[in-house]
């Protein structure tokens, strides 16, 4: 049986959290991804920008009515890696 | 959290993600309920005044739906304000109901100007329909699938009933489209907001 790479930069809990919250949504504000993950805002920008660096995810700053606004979006690069990385997942669960 | 995962946990965490960026999407069911009674209360005092006091401009209590469209524009902006993730559905959601609007402001608009006016009702109920059960089967909501037939019946029944009662069916489509389905979704709404502390 032919184990696949698990992907490393999704390979880790929060960024694999971001990833599957996005992949499931058009756009989504910073403070969205925030209270669905629980994760702190600092680490939450940290990962958010090793996601970014890879081109898995954009970021665009913005104001809204007058407030700054972080939002964002899955890539196509990003939806293809999550599609590698569920593939290879699956690769290890299945018996035999 | 940033630690690594093992295979089986990996798989847990992208269900329980995906199922949370799900249930976030929740309509309160407040547009339909007030669009739902407006239509309500309209078609019928236009029905009563018509055919129980020979009142020629019942008519102009169908004014009532402008105060229904200044609610649901504000109603609408708080909501935009709110709104801290839009999904591909919304996306679609908008279009098809901006594109019925749009469709039925040119259809009324031809059915006045060639003075049909006894084909306003159900052209309204037939086009009405189409976005009710788009956006049911979208949402697999079948409150709003059986609400879009509803208006679909309605609107043949018009073509064999006289034009005083085709008032009454745009009441009957006001609760099989926006009532009974606000209603469900009112429901579901606080059900929701309980099971989610939202």
């Amino acid at each position: 049986m032919e184990f696949k790479d698990l992907d490393p930069i999704l390979h880790s809990q929060l960024r694999l959290a971001i990833v599957s919250l996005l992949i499931s949504v058009k756009e989504a504000e910073f403070t969205f991804i925030k209270e669905k993950t629980n994760a702190t805002a600092g680490n939450l920008s940290v990962q958010l920008n090793k996601l970014k660096e890879v081109e898995y995810v954009e970021i665009t700053k913005q104001f809204k009515y007058n407030y700054p606004q972080t939002l964002c979006k899955i890539t196509r690069k990003g939806i293809d890696a999550f599609e590698q990385y569920v593939n290879a997942l699956q690769s290890y669960m299945r018996p035999g | 959290m940033n630690q690594q995962l093992n295979e089986r946990e990996s798989l847990a965490l992208i269900e329980s993600m995906i199922n949370k960026a799900k249930n976030n999407f929740s309509e309160s069911g407040t547009l339909f309920l007030v669009w739902g009674f407006v239509i309500l209360i309209c078609s019928v005092l236009h029905f009563v005044t018509t055919c129980f006091f020979d009142y020629e401009n019942g008519g102009y209590v169908w004014g009532l739906t402008w105060l229904a469209t200044i609610f649901q524009i504000f109603y609408l902006r708080k909501k935009v304000r709110k709104q801290k993730v839009k999904s591909y559905s919304d996306d679609i959601i908008k279009y098809i109901w901006i594109t019925f609007f749009v469709v039925m402001v040119i259809m009324v608009f031809i059915l006045i100007w060639q003075k049909s006016y006894i084909s306003i009702i159900p052209a309204i109920l037939v086009l009405y329909g189409i976005p009710t059960l788009f956006t049911g089967l979208l949402f697999k909501f079948r409150p709003l699938v059986i609400g879009g037939i509803c208006c679909w019946l309605l609107a043949l029944a018009c073509t064999f009933t006289h034009w005083h009662f085709q008032l009454l069916y745009i009441g009957a489509a006001g609760i099989a489209a926006w009532i009974i389905p606000g209603i469900y979704l009112r429901k579901k709404f606080i059900k929701e907001n309980q099971q989610y502390g939202r």
